[in-house]
């Protein structure tokens, strides 16, 4: 059987006295998506950041991809999160951000691809915006399309629905369908049990995770 | 609905302020921030007493009028930066959106604003006066010089009110300034470079009196009609200028410059209309974002363009100086694209991009690289052609120094936050914060460093040879090339693990 694609085990995170997670253990399997949910510091953006490797855990190892998450760009070429917010390029076009990541990707039609990607989130007729300048839901189709224009095996979104109409939220879930659908895996944190119901992903809780 | 009177609700305000307020500690804040302008005075006095009061007048007709054109510009355009009118933002919080009248809301730092702009002509009047008029200075010149200046920049603060809600009057307006501060240096750079002339041309006590009268009509007419309608400024207006001087403030209070560059970046972007267009194919692609980025700042080419003439003013003064100038302006033009490294620092954007570190520094070294070179180049020649420097190539010197250059602007780039809690040095004049002083430095180390050659061939005026620029050459682009090696991850994304 193929390893998971991601691959938690006994992980204690803290940030002070209290561990935030304590003996985590989760098993994403590749072609699949989970979504963990639970109420305001729960701990499932610690979760997220630290199987993102942002966040050292205290104990407990966890594997992306059968490698521990670093901050080599080979490991970046394959997971993409959204768990910090990107800062945006001044004097790029919200189209032209999109473009860049392309083209860093080595993807030759990418004007075309941000094209798509634009009209699959509804940011048509917001191609020569400046990013700072949009509205905050804007900003997370925005950064939502940059995470779906590029190539990519595991996506690690922290409530991608967030600031989302119910619209972009139906659209943003069958997005992520479509991408475990075509074989990439998905670990996502929400508080919308509808949009994570949308997405087809297995839905589970800190509290779950952890265990007894 | 009747306006509600805003004069209780701001003694009440003040009031509430004073009762949480320590005496000492704002009586403090003045003493330390008088002896701050003190001792910065008496340190730049030679600077200060050169341009408020010469021995002697130095320039004549050109500097008469160059002088106030610069001076009016450039107080134009740091007024349309301010807003001017500009409320903190508490009031634009609580006070913009309640029933109180906006004149009288506005009608304050209005005044606040026209006394300081005010003071700041009446400065310039005097300056001008004292480079150009023949000693002894009768009185009566000075005065009227004085007043002049203040009533125009009276005049200049109603026509920044108007213009902060008329975008289109707000545009010319800036282009009439920008021209007048480029007539005005270009004037006094060619009466220092050309032939000696008299000085001592200052205008009479006559034609000054009758100037002064006409200002004074002007102001009486136009800034009361610009006052009474400073409660037509949009609310959106105030509150983006509300918010610029709460950057400003922030900015100064922790000590922070990226702030202020953050602000002018986003006001810049954000004034413009763009259309996305294809980045450019046969470049790396952060390169092409950052040649991208270069098409869209026309207008700071230009400027950069102009001011290879700046270092011709300071030719018959310090050499020293002279050097400086040539160095910091080549810095200055490879710093033009380098707010892409400024982004590239958040670690969320190399990530997404799956950039390593050394390869988004390597990217963006390439535009800084030409334009350092091209306006030292072109710096230098100026300076060989009016006969500044001894013969030799000094274009292909200045093209030398552009790695030196472009290192020193992506090193201060990739500097982020101020560090302020850094341990401070205990001197005899006082604890001196480590974090400011090193904040300082950073950038202009490499330019020292990478551009010695340069700055001892410029300052001490020596002859120039081939192996001159062949050292200046290896120094910069060795320098270059280590600063890149030695301060990024050949396989990591995080641009902030190393300097």
């Amino acid at each position: 059987m193929d390893q998971p694609a991601i691959e938690v085990r006994d992980l204690v995170v803290g940030y002070g006295s209290a561990p935030v997670l304590d003996g985590l253990s989760l098993e994403v399997p590749r072609g699949t998506a989970t979504c963990v949910i639970g109420e305001n510091g729960a701990g499932k953006s610690t979760l997220l950041r630290t199987v993102s490797g942002l966040q050292r855990p205290e104990a407990g190892s966890v594997l992306v991809l059968g490698r521990e998450p670093g901050t080599d760009a080979e490991h970046w070429r394959q997971v993409v999160t959204t768990v910090e917010p990107p800062s945006w390029y001044p004097g790029l076009t919200a189209r032209e951000h999109a473009e860049l990541v392309t083209r860093a990707h080595g993807l030759d039609d990418g004007d075309a691809a941000a094209e798509r990607a634009f009209e699959l989130l509804g940011l048509a007729g917001h191609e020569d915006s400046m990013p700072t300048s949009l509205s905050s839901g804007q900003k997370q189709r925005l950064t939502l399309a940059m995470a779906f224009v590029r190539p990519s095996r595991v996506l690690i979104l922290d409530e991608p629905e967030q600031r989302l109409d119910p619209d972009a939220r139906s659209l943003v879930a069958g997005l992520l369908r479509d991408y475990v659908a075509g074989g990439g895996t998905v670990l996502l944190a929400s508080h919308d049990e509808k949009f994570a119901a949308g997405t087809g992903a297995l839905v589970t809780s800190v509290a779950e995770l952890c265990g007894p | 609905m009747t306006a509600v009177a805003l004069a209780p609700v701001r003694h009440w305000i003040r009031r509430r302020q004073a009762a949480h307020l320590d005496a000492g500690s704002a009586l403090g804040n003045l003493y330390f921030a008088a002896l701050l302008a003190a001792v910065l005075v008496g340190m730049f006095w030679p600077t200060v007493g050169a341009v408020f009061w010469p021995a002697a007048p130095t320039g004549t007709r050109l500097t008469a009028v160059g002088v106030p054109l610069v001076c009016a510009g450039a107080l134009h355009l740091a007024l349309r930066q301010l807003g001017p009118l500009v409320i903190s933002r508490p009031a634009a919080s609580w006070l913009l959106t309640a029933p109180v009248s906006r004149r009288a809301l506005l009608g304050a730092p209005a005044r606040a604003v026209a006394a300081a702009g005010a003071a700041a002509g009446a400065a310039a009047g005097f300056a001008t006066a004292s480079q150009v008029t023949a000693r002894p200075t009768p009185a009566a010149v000075l005065l009227l010089t004085c007043a002049a200046g203040a009533l125009t920049a009276v005049l200049l603060v109603a026509l920044g009110t108007v213009a902060q809600r008329r975008p289109g009057l707000a545009r010319g307006a800036d282009l009439v300034a920008y021209l007048a501060v480029t007539a005005g240096a270009a004037g006094m750079v060619v009466e220092r470079t050309g032939p000696p002339a008299a000085a001592g041309a200052g205008p009479g006590e006559g034609p000054l009196r009758y100037a002064v009268l006409a200002l004074l009509a002007a102001v009486l007419v136009l800034a009361t009609w610009a006052y009474r309608r400073l409660d037509r400024t949009p609310a959106d207006v105030l509150l983006a200028a509300s918010r610029a001087a709460g950057t400003v403030a922030d900015s100064a209070l922790t000590g922070q410059p990226s702030f202020l560059q953050e602000l002018a970046e986003q006001r810049y972007w954000t004034s413009r209309r763009w259309r996305s267009a294809p980045l450019p194919r046969r470049v790396p692609v952060l390169t092409a974002q950052d040649l991208r980025l270069l098409g869209r700042k026309r207008r700071r080419l230009a400027w950069l363009a102009a001011a290879t003439l700046a270092p011709a003013a300071l030719m018959d003064g310090s050499r020293i100086l002279l050097a400086v100038a040539v160095l910091l302006g080549a810095m200055v033009a490879a710093s033009t694209t380098v707010a892409s490294v400024r982004t590239d620092a958040n670690p969320a954007v190399l990530r997404l991009l799956a950039v390593t570190a050394r390869e988004a520094v390597v990217a963006r070294l390439w535009v800084p690289v030409a334009l350092g070179s091209l306006w030292a180049a072109a710096a230098l020649l100026l300076l060989g052609l009016l006969g500044a420097l001894p013969a030799g190539p000094w274009w292909a010197l200045g093209l030398a120094l552009g790695p030196a250059a472009a290192a020193a602007a992506v090193r201060r780039a990739r500097m982020g936050l101020v560090q302020n809690g850094l341990l401070p040095i205990d001197t005899p004049m006082g604890s001196l914060e480590t974090g400011p002083v090193l904040a300082m430095v950073v950038g202009y180390d490499l330019l020292v460093l990478f551009g010695v050659p340069t700055l001892v061939l410029v300052a001490t005026g020596s002859p120039l040879g081939w192996q001159n620029v062949l050292w200046q050459a290896l120094i910069a682009g060795g320098g270059l090339v280590a600063y890149a090696r030695t301060s990024t991850s050949a396989t990591e994304t995080d641009l902030r693990a190393r300097g």
